[in-house]
């Protein structure tokens, strides 16, 4: 049969297209971008091919290489916590209890709001005068009032804390999918062999849950890779450019300095890091969670 | 579902014809303090040019992000926008990326006189103007007059002397809440406002615009720094205001609990509300202080309008902005909203004087305000110097020398894209 008019490719066209247009194409056209100087402010310099000066560039700007470690940082402390705490709120709402239905809507409120808002709230939490994380801590004792988003030692903690009261949840749903595809008579029969509440997580629910918890770790790492509007709303990158996180770097060039190849250039390293780390975790998660896809 | 086709059709003929008898002009601006009198203003061009129909869109009041609504539209090259505000340190940029609509044509040298000088001259590249002036900003110290007359201390001329105040009266005071200092230290373009005031306060610069080089690591630049965050910040402020834009050191300040503030002139009109503010009729104003021997600096700013490059109709464009800049429409806007005006002559009418009897004692500080750098690569400038000045001060042993050699450095790479245009 000649494949063109196979129904099949009459069904997928759109969102071919789609992914084509809206995802394929941007992504080729910063890759051709970051080997030219493009200035928008400068039109006279016009569209020059530089080829690899752009990266070598990167590899010689002290600021990016201090928003990689920053990056990095972030990525390193957030998405363990996240995958660890939604563990936690998973195993509690896979349990069968009154309010159930109702905690795990509540569970869910913090990554609904969008992180705009979410992030103006921290704000004022962290706010140094009136802000609720220090009056919970220091009460009455103004005088000890901590200043979080103004100190360099203190705004990236803040906004990991942010970044792990909104994200946790959403790994908690994953990683709930994950329980619930546990078929329940596994636990009927480690039961009647004895065992106990720690040996049948230990020994059932850790081993089956893992593919979900992988997959929640992939996803949180890769957020938290490109983590740009917590950064925008509660600190513009600052003090001593502490929270200058990569993404960030990357759209004042492109944004606001009108430095498009460059801009291009760092978009293309946070997609590369991206890709770096989810070939790695797919090649952990194994060919198990893959090839269960396969028709047998 | 035949039903709806004859339904479609008048639709679109409506949408046509309504096109064809009105002119939409797409205006872009931030949302005013006093947003009734910009209603009443755009309904009386609208009135006196029955076939224009003005359709604004508001956007956000920060400049950063206003900037990258505009640009989003311009790099565009949207048609659907025509009139526009522009930050002060906007226009080179605008006009450099081919953006902005060079107004000669309307807008005559000797209208241009009418005008404040510095604001103008904000406005001018490569000999050409780009915007019209719709209000200016300079910096200005507000202090708290029932304090210092509390403890017969003068309003401040110098820095030294207004450390030395705020050092006294807080140690008598004993208020936790109270801070000597409220100003804009965050890492943003604000920054760069409050650091170039003490750094041209010291007779100092941030960079040589002949030469084309920053002037950051110069000896008086640094000493005003180092003041800064050895006097400022370390002294008689709390760490609080390394996080601070205009509205939380404003806020401060209105609660009663800051001693002195550096604001722009719309802070006068809140302070002195008893509405929004516990300390109206105990604000004093003044001129910044300098450092002794040298003279007192306020940046430039405010805002413009400007007029797309795209716009399909940039002759009734021009009429729109030539109504908002107009005598009486800056009247309007200067009495409802205390923003400082950019034509000279409102600042000896007797209304508007009646009402803001400061703006007399404001003229000499806008005639003598100073512009940010004035190049269409301000913007990765003011992001080196945001991040210089922010380590500079927010870190107590930062090694503020070296710190400035690498952003000079930084800056004068940034200023050798400019030795590469083609001479004409």
């Amino acid at each position: 049969m000649n494949r063109s008019h196979d129904p099949v490719w009459r069904f997928l066209a759109p969102s071919v297209l789609f992914v084509a247009t809206f995802s394929l194409y941007p992504i080729i056209d910063s890759f051709r971008l970051s080997f030219y100087r493009m200035i928008l402010t400068l039109p006279w310099l016009g569209q020059k091919f530089v080829g690899w000066q752009n990266y070598q560039d990167l590899l010689g700007d002290p600021v990016a290489l201090q928003s990689l470690l920053t990056s990095l940082t972030f990525v390193a402390v957030t998405t363990p916590i996240e995958v660890l705490l939604g563990l936690a709120m998973a195993v509690v709402l896979n349990e069968s209890f009154r309010g159930r239905g109702w905690l795990r809507a509540v569970m869910l409120v913090p990554w609904a709001i969008p992180t705009v808002v979410a992030s103006q709230m921290w704000r004022f939490i962290f706010n140094d005068r009136y802000g609720l994380f220090n009056f919970i801590w220091f009460g009455d004792a103004t005088d000890r009032y901590w200043a979080p988003l103004a100190e360099p030692g203190l705004a990236l903690l803040s906004i990991m804390v942010a970044d792990i009261w909104k994200t946790s949840s959403f790994a908690a749903l994953i990683i709930l999918a994950g329980l619930q595809a546990i078929p329940r008579e596994l636990y009927e029969a480690a039961s009647i062999d004895g065992a106990g509440a720690w040996q049948k997580f230990r020994h059932i629910t850790f081993p089956l849950v893992k593919p979900a918890l992988l997959l929640a770790l992939l996803f949180r790492t890769i957020d938290a890779l490109k983590v740009f509007d917590l950064v925008f709303v509660m600190t513009q990158g600052g003090p001593a450019d502490t929270t200058n996180v990569l993404q960030f770097y990357g759209y004042k060039k492109s944004f606001a300095e009108g430095m498009i190849g460059y801009g291009s250039t760092i978009a293309v390293a946070v997609f590369s890091l991206s890709l770096i780390f989810s070939l790695v975790y797919i090649r952990l998660l194994g060919a198990r969670l893959l090839g269960r896809e396969k028709p047998a | 579902m035949r039903m709806k086709v004859p339904w479609v059709m008048l639709f679109f003929g409506l949408l046509v014809s309504q096109a064809a008898a009105q002119t939409q002009l797409r205006f872009v601006s931030w949302r005013s303090e006093a947003p009734a009198v910009w209603e009443q203003l755009i309904a009386g061009f609208e009135a006196s040019h029955p076939q224009v129909k003005v359709v604004r869109e508001v956007g956000p009041h920060s400049s950063t992000e206003f900037h990258d609504l505009v640009t989003q539209k311009l790099r565009n090259r949207d048609p659907q926008m025509d009139v526009f505000f522009m930050d002060v340190i906007w226009p080179g940029e605008f006009a450099a990326a081919g953006w902005a609509l060079p107004l000669d044509e309307f807008f005559s040298t000797n209208r241009q006189k009418e005008f404040l000088r510095a604001p103008i001259e904000a406005n001018r590249y490569d000999g050409r103007i780009f915007g019209v002036p719709l209000f200016v900003d300079a910096g200005m110290l507000y202090f708290r007059k029932d304090l210092l007359a509390k403890y017969q201390r003068p309003p401040p001329r110098t820095w030294p002397e207004l450390v030395d105040s705020a050092k006294l009266i807080l140690a008598q005071e004993r208020d936790p809440y109270l801070t000597g200092y409220s100003a804009q230290f965050k890492q943003y373009e604000g920054l760069i406002c409050n650091m170039m005031e003490f750094i041209m306060g010291n007779g100092a610069a941030l960079w040589d615009e002949q030469q084309l080089k920053s002037a950051l690591a110069s000896g008086q630049a640094t000493q005003a720094v180092r003041f800064v965050r050895d006097q400022i910040i370390r002294t008689i402020s709390h760490r609080g205001v390394l996080a601070y834009q205009e509205p939380e050191s404003l806020a401060l300040f209105t609660q009663g609990k800051a001693l002195f503030h550096r604001n722009w002139p719309y802070a006068w009109e809140v302070a002195n509300d008893p509405q929004r503010s516990k300390v109206a009729g105990r604000v004093g104003v003044m001129p910044l202080p300098s450092f002794p021997g040298h003279k007192s600096v306020a940046t430039l700013g405010g805002w413009q309008l400007g007029i797309s490059r795209f716009s399909r109709h940039p002759r009734l464009a021009w009429q729109f902005v030539d109504y908002m800049t107009s005598h009486e429409a800056q009247k309007q806007i200067a009495l409802a909203t205390g923003r400082g005006p950019a034509r000279a002559a409102l600042y000896r009418d007797a209304e508007v004087l009646a009402k803001h009897p400061h703006f007399s004692a404001r003229y000499e500080t806008f005639v003598l305000a100073e512009p940010r750098p004035r190049t269409p690569v301000y913007l990765p400038l003011s992001n080196i110097m945001q991040r210089y000045f922010s380590s500079a001060i927010a870190i107590a042993d930062s090694n503020i020398d070296q710190l400035a050699r690498v952003a000079s450095r930084d800056m004068d790479r940034v200023l050798d894209l400019l030795r590469e245009r083609p001479r004409p």
